[in-house]
């Protein structure tokens, strides 16, 4: 008889370890568990912001340069009611320097310019998204933007940023993320600038429910 | 003596449910989270190889959630109250070293990138994580599924 509750209580344990793993995998899928925020220099927007944007970007990919312009724009006329956390997600697959332009605008953060570092990269991608040594223009944009040169320098090789760029893309693996730009607007997949744009039309439905 | 007898088990219970959800929590935090980051706050204890540091942030958050679940749940309790506890005393150990070498750990790892306080603050809380595991060890065993099984002779 004790073998047989033994038996037993394995087996029920096996049906809850079952049990705990799937419910733990669909959270994941669904984007359930807790989304780390930005750091401050590339979060825009209040916190109590009923409306909650994550988006994961990648510096080389022209979608992402086309779809930046909205994003602006959304910011704009919704500021206040919105909050968007910026992620990094380089595809360093096909675009080789996304991943050191994502650490350059990281540091242009530090230093207060992380939008303004981030619309030039996205203006000049042309140029050195496929260069084949490191781009200059990573550090001429920072001499426009009057940056501390060295201490720019220093910071884009800090384990410290790329920590936090490998971050941003394993927890956009984590949540499923396959292209670029892919937003999460209140837990809601929007990938490219026409599902944004869909979303943003019910901005204004969504807050008046609230 | 039946009376005091009740108070313990309650007190059995309510520590096994209380240690049992904070094992789910911490867990479910993590592994839904990048394993990277918990990787990352177990680097900073200084303490195991690089190359143990993914493999050891894949394994542990599963572990704390299905010992949660188990001990919630009241199943082979003495076995998880028994794993619960090596680990939170695993947990402290880490805690102790890394505050006697000072390190500097900025994210304790304990519930995934939530926060964290400072270590001796997650030192002492692990203690009364310890104490209630104790209790749901020595009187946990009402309203489990354990007893359940067990009286279904």
């Amino acid at each position: 008889m004790p073998e047989r509750n033994t038996a037993r209580k394995i087996f029920i344990a096996l049906l809850l370890v079952f049990a705990a793993t799937l419910t733990t995998l669909l959270c994941r899928q669904f984007s359930v568990g807790p989304a780390r925020s930005s750091p401050a220099f590339r979060a825009f927007g209040p916190e109590t912001a009923k409306i909650r944007i994550y988006e994961y970007t990648d510096f080389a990919c022209p979608h992402c340069r086309l779809t930046d312009a909205h994003v602006n724009k959304m910011l704009e006329l919704y500021k206040g009611s919105v909050r968007l956390d910026f992620k990094h997600y380089p595809l360093t697959s096909i675009h080789p320097w996304s991943f050191t332009a994502a650490a350059y605008a990281d540091c242009a953060g530090g230093q207060g310019k992380f939008r303004e570092y981030a619309d030039l990269l996205f203006e000049g991608q042309e140029q050195w998204a496929r260069s084949k040594d490191k781009p200059r223009e990573f550090t001429e944009y920072a001499r426009r933007l009057k940056l501390d040169m060295p201490a720019l320098e220093k910071c884009a090789e800090d384990p410290v940023t790329l920590r936090r760029i490998r971050l941003d893309s394993a927890e956009g693996d984590l949540r499923g993320v396959d292209a670029t730009p892919t937003f999460f607007i209140n837990g809601k997949r929007a990938v490219g600038a026409n599902q944004l744009l869909e979303q943003v039309k019910k901005f204004d439905n969504l807050l008046k429910q609230n | 003596m039946s009376g005091k007898c009740e108070i313990k088990e309650v007190l059995g219970l309510a520590a096994r449910l209380a240690a049992g959800g904070v094992f789910i929590y911490a867990g479910f935090l993590k592994a839904s989270a990048p394993a990277e980051e918990f990787a990352y706050a177990i680097e900073s204890y200084r303490v195991l190889p690089a190359a143990l540091t993914l493999p050891a942030a894949l394994a542990v958050p599963w572990l704390e959630l299905y010992l949660g679940v188990f001990l919630t749940a009241g199943i082979f309790i003495r076995q998880s109250a028994f794993c619960v506890i090596a680990m939170l005393l695993g947990f402290e150990g880490l805690l102790l070293q890394a505050l006697v070498r000072g390190l500097p750990v900025t994210s304790c790892g304990c519930f995934g990138a939530s926060g964290s306080n400072s270590l001796g603050h997650e030192f002492v809380q692990n203690l009364a994580f310890l104490a209630l595991a104790a209790l749901a060890l020595k009187y946990g065993g009402k309203f489990s599924l354990d007893s359940l099984i067990d009286a279904h002779e």
